[in-house]
């Protein structure tokens, strides 16, 4: 099972002065189970290529399968685009602002009741999905989404789009506006989810300092096009080019860039915990083990307790 | 001088059924003139009712906020509080009211009861002072976040403060946006002397600032120069907070049992460490 994209083009508002091409000629494969950064500056055509996976931007030109669905232009199917959305889980900018109904509950609710699934069904994926987001599924059923924290709400947004339990799942800046508290929560958030829910993740952030977290590969967009697609451990050794496509580079490869000019070569350094490695390993005169070295971690806050699974939850 | 004091701040919600929700529990502070004061707090912290509380947005429960000496809770004095210290607020679409830049900006001077050609050369000083200039004739809503943050801070500008309080106007924003934003700010700053108290989640936008201030559960918990607040990086942890970047790997090193200072909070200094350990 796997996501291919082919020579795929895409023009916003086409034969008019505001004529402006998104995409050309996109070719892509995702497989199952990969964790999946994109990166680009806005303008670079990533969002428009996200909009395509679930069928929300109509199809011009190329060829779209996802898990076999299959999309080609000027094709109607009501039927195909159901499955997709049932496939592909979205997951947009501060979702929160989404949120409309009363209580968490019935939010949550609204999305697998659409998927016409039955009233018991609907009801054990709920709770199964407030619970996976870390909250506390007895305390905030029956609450107004809008009583809750900005970083509660995300995850009730989030939970409605788990609770179709969709098997690649989307997610636009996920952890944008939120305090370095709430961020490093939607980041353990989303590790488990690929785990435990959706195997298939693919983040769209321009923080590439995240990304670089838990990323296995990235894809970086340009002028419409796919300008990489490596393995996040490659992708860095191309700093000078993404400089020049106006990316920023990630803090610890600009560290350990500085201390390759310094004559101390780390390797391939992408993100803080592998500097904090890479450093132990080479200074610290043997007096930890690989093992020990391999835990090292320069994230400064643990979850052990919140995401153990019994899942407490509360950020207030 | 003083632009802004507290003493003894209090804010309460009111809530269902008589119940109020104190969101800011006794602050005692005093704002410098002309100084840069980044204001950092988790998400319910009360560092946003604060905000609102400096330019008289929010009248304290308890206790009196002044700035340049008037007081807030004085209705004869809320013109003269308002036009002193200007607000940016974290999203920039909500804060565009006009279909062209020029007008968007001339708002603010326009309610003030200003002469036209005062707010024409306002309303070119302020883009120019934004690097906004080439987009006067143009719509704020196709500009990008960072341009539309910049309109949003010459908004502000064009009534001429003496105060300006950023309440996590980056936050919304791309790196670039964010980088934009901050360049102004710290501009305005320098060059106009403008006070600026610029309210953030990025620990490492707080490290250029001369001052910063961190709340927690209503109250201020440490308050300083940057570099001595991260210092204490077992609060900021224990309270939720964090540190900045280079601090935490500088941390992690230490703990193994590398010679490494914790206390360090650039990246620069983070590399001179490691090459000394050479």
């Amino acid at each position: 099972m796997r996501i291919e994209v082919k020579d795929l083009s895409f023009t916003y508002s086409p034969d008019t002065p505001f004529q402006k091409q998104a995409l050309s000629g996109v070719n892509l494969q995702i497989e199952e189970g990969d964790f999946l950064g994109i990166l680009g500056h806005m303008g670079s055509g990533k969002s428009t290529f996200i909009l395509h996976l679930n069928g929300l931007i109509k199809l011009q030109s190329g060829e779209i399968d996802v898990f076999d669905v299959k999309l080609v232009p000027d094709k109607k199917n009501k039927q195909d685009l159901r499955k997709l959305r049932g496939t592909v889980g979205m997951v947009f900018q501060y979702p929160e602002y989404q949120l409309f109904e009363d209580t968490v509950e019935k939010d949550v609710a609204f999305g697998p009741k659409n998927l016409g699934l039955s009233d018991a069904e609907v009801a054990s994926r709920v709770e199964r999905a407030i619970r996976l987001v870390g909250l506390d599924y007895e305390d905030v059923r029956t609450r107004a989404p809008f009583e809750l924290s900005g970083g509660q709400k995300r995850r009730v947004a989030i939970a409605g789009i788990i609770a179709m339990q969709p098997r690649v799942l989307v997610l636009d800046e996920p952890t944008a506006g939120l305090d370095p508290y709430g961020k490093e929560q939607i980041l353990e958030l989303i590790t488990k989810l690929k785990r435990e829910c959706s195997p298939t993740v693919i983040v769209i952030s321009h923080d590439v300092d995240e990304i670089t977290r838990f990323a296995d590969r990235i894809v970086v967009f340009n002028d419409g096009k796919v300008a990489f697609d490596l393995p996040m451990n490659e992708l860095f050794r191309h700093s000078e080019e993404l400089t020049a496509m106006g990316l920023e580079i990630p803090r610890a490869v600009a560290i350990a860039d500085k201390l390759r000019a310094r004559g101390i070569d780390l390797g391939d350094v992408v993100n803080a915990d592998d500097l904090v490695r890479a450093v132990v390993r080479k200074f610290g005169h043997g007096n930890m083990d690989e093992t020990a070295i391999s835990k090292l971690s320069a994230s400064q806050f643990d979850f052990s307790a919140e995401y153990g699974g019994t899942a407490a939850g509360g950020d207030r | 001088m003083a632009a802004i004091e507290l003493s003894d701040v209090h804010f309460s919600y009111p809530g269902a059924e008589g119940e109020e929700r104190e969101a800011v529990k006794g602050v005692t502070l005093s704002i410098d003139e002309g100084s840069f004061v980044a204001l950092v707090g988790h998400n319910g912290s009360g560092k946003s009712t604060l905000a609102r509380m400096l330019n008289g947005l929010f009248v304290p429960t308890r206790g009196k906020v002044t700035v340049f000496g008037a007081d807030t809770a004085d209705e004869d004095k809320i013109y003269d509080v308002r036009s002193r210290v200007g607000m940016v607020f974290q999203n920039p679409d909500n804060q565009m009211i006009a279909t062209n830049v020029a007008d968007d900006i001339a708002f603010g001077p326009e309610n003030l009861g200003i002469e036209r050609e005062e707010i024409i050369r306002r309303v070119d000083w302020a883009l120019e002072k934004v690097g906004m200039s080439a987009y006067k004739d143009g719509t704020p809503f196709k500009l990008s976040g960072g341009q539309k943050q910049r309109l949003a801070i010459a908004g502000v500008l064009a009534i001429k403060p003496r105060v300006m309080v950023l309440d996590e106007a980056t936050a919304m924003l791309d790196p670039k946006g964010r980088d934009e934003v901050m360049a102004v700010t710290r501009q305005l700053n320098r060059d106009e002397g403008m006070t600026v108290i610029h309210i953030t989640h990025y620990m490492d936008e707080a490290l250029s600032a001369d001052r910063l201030i961190v709340m927690n559960d209503g109250l201020v918990v440490a308050d300083g120069k940057p570099r001595d607040v991260f210092g204490q990086y077992g609060l900021l942890r224990q309270i939720k907070l964090g540190v900045p970047y280079a601090t935490n790997i500088a941390i992690a090193l230490h703990d193994a049992g590398l010679d490494i200072d914790p206390h360090i909070v650039g990246e620069d200094e983070l590399t001179e460490a490691i090459c000394a350990l050479k």
